[in-house]
């Protein structure tokens, strides 16, 4: 198995999350849904490295990366709000973890192109995050967690920023994600915006898996 | 009567209140530039005396400013994203500055920095005495007004979201070029807004630098100097050249800041 969560347990002022257990394969499409506030997000976090757990284990591709560092796992992370970087162009967003990786500016230069070409914000490259649409912004952010090549995609809640017009675009373009292999955990709320998408499905309790499907 | 939101009655009464103090702080300066006399204004403009103070003033305050950034931001930082048990006391100990009279952080940098404390004879042993030194007036400089630079850049971190600097975590950066790349530009208007405070008020000292070193002279010193041997007539044309020079200064600063 790809992904292995092996009793994960994490704790929070009041909160209990866990003990959490469940696999995905290679190319899977795991989605998570659940009551706003049932820890769907701090998995996502846990898995991605922003929160330790408490016990248990995080294993991707047999390693153990339960308490390795956020910048030290193979895990991309698309934010609800898309977090974004407001400083920098649209470009720059996409090319800051390859220039974190130190990658050569040829190189660079032909990945972002690549990347925009495949989520449609090639015209946007210039351009400020300040202006983007909601769409767009998903897009940049999906071009940037992608660019670093992750084993594995978390999405928090990736369609609930955009108008219902706009969800179907993107939604296809979560698609074309899947199909090209990407294997991806997606947090959402609303089960209809991920029909069609799953491969295996979670559903959660107050801080413990109710179903899995 | 039609309902003017722009010209309500207490915006008027507030407008008004705002302009006493405003006439307040524009008359002195005014009077003072008025009153200037012709001779005594063009040879103070000559006087090597007085362009040396000022070099001297602002050279060493942009100086301090620098070195004072490179420790001040990195605890800046930590202030803004960390709790840690006796956080608050930490914060107050920055703010003693603002509080002390000035006077009296003078009479304590001077037991810190003479011959028979620690730091003096060690420097002592180098062949250096520290006090009346340039080094002297930094040290007096950087205790008045590094607190000013610490709060601004504390505040501006605090203002960048924690979620950029995750996401930032997440495709692969450092802590350090989480700072470095993110936190510090994004945070970038209060840290030069602080590095400017600090050094417009670094600058502006008197009370502490007086008594660690009179000579040699910075221009608050001068100004006195000049005043309590001279009288007014001396010490008015030196302090309006130096508020001259601090202006444009600070007005370009200002432009560059907003841009």
């Amino acid at each position: 198995m790809m992904l292995n969560i092996d009793s994960l347990e994490y704790s929070t002022g009041d909160f209990n999350l866990g003990p959490l257990s469940f696999e995905l394969e290679e190319g899977g499409y795991l989605t998570v849904s659940g009551p706003s506030g049932s820890g769907k997000s701090m998995l996502m976090e846990l898995i991605a490295g922003l929160r330790i757990p408490k016990r248990g284990r995080i294993l991707i591709d047999s390693v153990d990366y339960t308490y390795f560092s956020p910048k030290s796992r193979p895990v991309g992370l698309l934010f609800q709000d898309y977090a974004l970087f407001p400083h920098l162009s649209v470009f720059d967003n996409i090319a800051f973890p390859l220039k974190i990786l130190k990658k050569d500016k040829v190189e660079i230069q032909k990945r972002v192109k690549v990347l925009a070409e495949y989520f449609f914000v090639e015209k946007l490259l210039k351009r400020d995050i300040g202006g983007l649409s909601g769409g767009e912004r998903q897009r940049v952010a999906l071009a940037r967690a992608i660019a670093y090549q992750p084993r594995i995609l978390l999405l928090d809640e990736p369609l609930s920023a955009l108008d219902e017009e706009l969800r179907d675009g993107a939604k296809e373009t979560l698609k074309a994600l899947k199909n090209s292999g990407q294997t991806i955990i997606h947090v959402t709320h609303n089960m209809d915006e991920v029909e069609g998408l799953a491969t295996k499905s979670i559903l959660f309790g107050q801080g413990f898996i109710k179903s899995v499907f | 009567m039609r309902f003017n939101r722009d010209f309500n009655l207490t915006y008027i009464i507030f407008a008004l209140l705002g302009g006493v103090i405003l006439v307040f702080i524009i008359a002195p300066l005014l009077g003072m530039f008025l009153s200037l006399k012709a001779p005594e204004f063009f040879s103070t403009l000559n006087d090597k005396q007085v362009g040396e103070s000022i070099y001297r003033t602002l050279f060493i305050s942009a100086l301090v400013t620098l070195v004072a950034a490179f420790f001040a931001l990195p605890l800046a930082y930590i202030l803004a994203r960390k709790s840690f048990p006796l956080k608050g006391l930490i914060e107050a100990i920055i703010d003693l500055p603002i509080v002390i009279p000035h006077s009296a952080a003078g009479i304590a940098l001077l037991g810190f920095i003479s011959r028979d404390s620690l730091l003096g004879s060690f420097a002592s042993s180098l062949g250096l005495n520290l006090v009346g030194s340039s080094s002297a007036i930094g040290m007096a400089m950087a205790f008045v007004s590094i607190p000013f630079l610490i709060n601004s850049a504390r505040d501006g971190f605090s203002a960048v979201p924690v979620r950029l600097e995750q996401a930032a975590e997440t495709l692969g950066a450092s802590r350090y070029k989480v700072f470095s790349q993110i936190s510090l530009p994004l945070a970038k208007r209060s840290v030069i807004s602080g590095l400017v405070l600090m050094f417009a008020r670094g600058m502006s000292e008197f009370g502490a630098v007086v008594i660690v070193a009179y000579h040699p002279m910075t221009t608050p010193v001068l100004i006195f100097d000049r005043f309590n041997s001279f009288g007014l007539d001396y010490a008015r044309p030196v302090a309006a050249i130096f508020v001259a020079v601090t202006l444009i200064i600070f007005i370009f600063l200002r432009i560059y800041q907003k841009k």
